[in-house]
């Protein structure tokens, strides 16, 4: 059971940290689960973060345990006490009473509340070593000015003797032992350490005190100092000048971007790289009380910029009123630090009490950041942050080092020589800023990405509206085309029909009266040309039959219709339908009026592409002799005439004596207007398949 | 003598649509209007045997008038004169109720045969008219029986055309004339007049029915 949960727990914490798994929210109904998860997960990052930030511990206690243990091949010999007199003169006051103190020498310890000189004197027997070796003397650390002499020859000095202007707490000293100043058997190196009280200064690391002192052979203590020189100022100084250059940046992407974290981060990290900055000068020409205000002074800014930071990247502020007003709160607060930090201690630094307000200070800004530590830690482990590991190792380190910092302050864990936080720090902001650069690729990425698609699909939308458009516009057109149809057929009905009719019903002249009956059934066929909607092959074929029947019937002719068996249901347009209606009528009117004959047989075939009509009487035939041509009167002119515009053809064959046939072949059209039925608008469905097969 | 109604709105036609009214039924009282408001209250007003009735006119449609004969005076034969004679015209007014119709360019003659045989009680019916009539019943068959339930079926039964009937109607869309399909029935032609003359009646039948199902439908009618 347990087991089960602890696999289901750590298969959705895995899945945080896969892109885009994040976006898919908590099933509803397991909130207790979902809580559950979001505290294992806290602690997954607490524990992350405790582990490295031990590390960082471990390696420090490491480092300077390896410092401290010399290689005895080496050939160096480190000294480990030394007689001490505290004196401002310019030798070794051997009058004085002196004693003995182990070394490295912390002045805080031995001597507190002592600001000035102190004089150191290590004896050392130079012929240990033989006189090929070039001997050398390493301070690892003198702060904060020192001078040294060998058997009572000045030797080196760093920093100004008395106006203490100058700070060489941080870095080594490395001198050579002149071969013609070192007598055989004993000799004397005095040490002249000139530093402050700690309760006059604010950080430990710059209180008075000389470090281990080394002699041996120069080559191998040089190597020492170097690599003590590399780690403890040129590795910060270059990092230092990254930091200028990804602070530079973060404030770039702050400025394009406009995301205030982007700004905190960006200052947090100039100002320390102007921290670090101070290596590069070892000597500042102000007095040191208020060097000391101006350097610990910066640690409020620093404090600032981070815990806003923290709290913007962890997304506070932004939810909720509440959480405004908090943000602004905090704001206050901090910018009142920023105020009473360096007054307090402007006001505290002729005393003896500035250490220990320093110290104080340190303590609440490094509370204040773990405590943003945390808080970002917290709520990037409940709104499943991707970066949740990432960050919480870096912040883990950041705590460690922190509190490494403020142990130190208070002296409850030893630092030697180099300083870890110097170095380690820097690559935390390296981290923390890679991070930030790799989100915003990924955010410029994804937005690219969206553009690209947004683009996409604004293109095929504009297509598609295109499209529609030309549909509507289409569809619009044949529309109005419709209603001016109509129109017009109503026109022409209403006002020419009318006519028309008069004229059929109210002539006395026959033939007048003929003439504008047919005059009006041109025209309704005209009419129906232009209104009429495609038919049926099948349909046509009995309106024509029905027409002819009737007509031959009155006039008392015999008809015979012949009929193909199936027809099939293909379309005819309403021009083929109303042009062919004009030439069976012309036909049967000429049968009627012309031929006197007694017998019509009319037979329709209807082929793949045409259809055919052929329509025979036994009449007279058309007389040749009239004029030589066969049409006259007959209209067969305008018979022939029509069926080429349907790209068809209209025979007529007569004789005298042997009727006339009349033959026409029409293509059906099929494709034109199969376009035209298609769309369903023109023909109701059910007049397509509803009838049964012919008789 | 006839009460005859006359609507039609151009003078000239209306005139010799009346003499034709009297060439078929002589000593017959006509009653002329070239407005179907004036129309209506003539239908009000008082009783008439035929009405000839134009289709398009200045306020409206002739329909108009057919339906409120066949509301008021359903023993009236309406024949609609139109000079359209395509299915899409004549038959919204065969649904109404008309029983037949001239188309106005034909011959005197003609006219007069026709309006005469409908007098008669033989209705023409045309090949395009025969395949709407169809396609229509087609469409009532169709038309879920349990859709308006049981109650409404006995207020408004469902109107079918007997085998005969549709026999008739399957012909003349195919293009027999009445005369042939008689004929071919074996079927004098009175019996196939009466064939006609009950498609129309339940043609006009259906469509009330339908009409007063799509009333009720939207709330309009209640039992």
């Amino acid at each position: 059971m347990a087991q089960q949960f602890w696999q289901q727990w750590w298969s959705r914490t895995r899945d945080l940290f896969k892109p885009l798994a994040s976006a898919a929210g908590p099933l509803p109904g397991d909130w207790a689960s979902v809580r559950l998860n979001a505290l294992g997960r806290t602690l997954l990052g607490v524990l992350v973060a405790w582990v490295l930030g031990w590390s960082v511990v471990a390696l420090n206690r490491a480092s300077s345990l390896a410092d401290r243990h010399l290689d005895p091949a080496d050939n160096v010999q480190v000294m480990r006490a030394a007689w001490v007199a505290p004196s401002a003169s310019a030798t070794f006051p051997v009058q004085e009473t002196s004693s003995v103190v182990p070394l490295p020498d912390e002045w805080a310890r031995t001597r507190a509340g002592y600001s000035g000189s102190v004089w150191y004197r290590i004896h050392f027997d130079a012929a240990q070593s033989g006189r090929e070796v070039l001997l050398g003397a390493y301070l690892e650390r003198a702060c904060a000015t020192v001078e040294v002499q060998l058997n009572g020859q000045v030797l080196y000095r760093a920093g100004g003797a008395d106006e203490l202007l100058s700070r060489q707490c941080y870095e080594p000293h490395l001198l050579t032992l002149p071969g013609f100043l070192l007598r055989p058997g004993d000799n004397q190196l005095d040490i002249r350490v000139t530093g402050f009280a700690l309760d006059q200064v604010t950080a430990r690391q710059r209180a008075g005190g000389l470090g281990a002192v080394s002699i041996g052979a120069w080559s191998a203590l040089r190597e020492r100092a170097d690599s003590q020189t590399f780690w403890a100022i040129t590795v910060s100084q270059i990092i230092g000048g990254i930091l200028v250059v990804l602070g530079a940046f973060a404030m770039g992407l702050a400025w394009v971007r406009r995301l205030p974290y982007l700004w905190h981060f960006g200052l947090l990290t100039l100002s320390w790289a102007a921290l670090t900055g101070r290596l590069w000068f070892s000597s500042i020409p102000v007095e040191s009380r208020w060097a000391e205000v101006v350097l610990a002074a910066f640690f409020t800014p620093m404090t600032a910029f981070a815990v806003k930071f923290l709290l913007g990247y962890a997304g506070h502020g932004l939810q909720s009123e509440r959480e405004r007003a908090q943000a602004l709160w905090f704001n206050r607060v901090l910018w009142a630090q920023v105020v009473l930090m360096p007054t307090s201690l402007l006001a505290l630094h002729k005393t003896s009490w500035l250490f220990d307000a320093a110290r104080g200070w340190y303590t609440l800004l490094g509370l204040e950041v773990l405590a943003a530590i945390v808080y970002f830690i917290w709520h990037a482990g409940r709104s499943r942050r991707a970066e949740f590991l990432v960050m919480s190792g870096t912040l883990g380190v950041a705590a460690a080092l922190l509190g490494t910092e403020m142990f130190f302050q208070y002296r409850l864990m030893q630092s030697w020589g180099w300083n870890i936080t110097y170095f380690v720090m820097p690559m935390l902001f390296a981290v923390v800023s890679f991070r930030l650069i790799q989100v915003y690729a990924r955010a410029l990425q994804t937005a690219e990405g969206a553009r690209a698609q947004l683009e996409k699909r604004v293109q095929e939308i504009s297509g598609e509206i295109q499209r529609n458009f030309t549909q509507i516009a289409e569809l619009r057109v044949e529309q109005i085309a419709e209603k001016e149809r109509k129109r017009i057929a109503a026109d022409l009905h209403d006002d020419l029909g009318a006519k028309l009719l008069t004229i059929v019903h109210t002539s006395d002249n026959d033939r007048i009266s003929t003439l504008a009956r047919e005059a009006l059934e041109e025209m309704r066929l005209s009419v129906r040309g232009l209104t009429g909607r495609a038919m049926r092959l099948p349909d046509a074929l009995a309106d024509w039959r029905a027409e002819v029947v009737m007509r031959l019937g009155q006039a008392g002719i015999e008809v015979e219709w012949r009929h193909p068996m199936d027809v099939l249901d293909e379309p005819l347009s309403a021009r083929t339908y109303v042009q062919t209606t004009r030439i069976i009528r012309e036909a049967v009117s000429n049968i009627i009026k012309h031929s006197q004959a007694s017998h019509v047989v009319i037979t329709t075939e209807v082929g793949e592409h045409n259809f055919e009509v052929v329509i025979q009487d036994n009449g007279r035939g058309i007389p040749l002799e009239l004029d030589g041509r066969l049409d006259r009167g007959h209209g067969m002119a305008s018979m022939k005439h029509r069926a080429k515009q349907l790209n068809g053809q209209c025979l007529v064959e007569s004789g005298p004596g042997f009727g006339t046939v009349i033959r026409m072949n029409l293509p059906l059209e099929i494709e034109t207007v199969a376009s035209v039925i298609a769309p369903g608008a023109s023909i109701p469905s059910q007049r397509r398949g509803d009838l049964p097969p012919s008789i | 003598m006839k009460q005859i109604l006359l609507l039609e709105d151009l003078p000239e036609i209306r005139a010799w649509l009346k003499t034709l009214a009297l060439q078929v039924f002589p000593g017959s009282q006509i009653s002329e209007c070239a407005r179907i408001h004036d129309a209506l209250q003539l239908v009000s007003a008082m009783r008439f045997d035929v009405a000839m009735l134009d289709l398009g006119l200045p306020d409206g449609s002739g329909v108009e008038v057919v339906q409120a004969l066949r509301e008021k005076q359903p023993d009236v034969q309406s024949v609609v004169v139109t000079i359209h004679d395509d299915d899409e015209h004549l038959f919204p007014a065969l649904q109404a109720g008309a029983f037949g119709y001239l188309l106005k360019e034909q011959s005197r003659e003609q006219l007069a045969e026709q309006l005469h045989r409908i007098s008669q009680g033989e209705p023409p019916l045309s090949p395009s008219i025969a395949r709407r009539v169809i396609q229509y019943f087609t469409a009532q068959s169709r038309l879920p029986q349990q859709q308006y339930g049981n109650e409404v079926d006995s207020v408004t039964p469902h109107v079918q055309l007997t085998d005969r009937e549709n026999e008739v109607l399957l012909r003349v869309a195919k293009g027999f004339t009445l005369p042939e399909i008689g004929l071919q029935l074996n079927l004098s032609r009175h019996t196939i007049a009466d064939y006609v003359k009950q498609i129309y009646r339940k043609l006009n039948v259906s469509s009330r029915a339908e009409a007063a199902l799509e009333a009720q439908r939207l709330g309009l009618f209640r039992r």
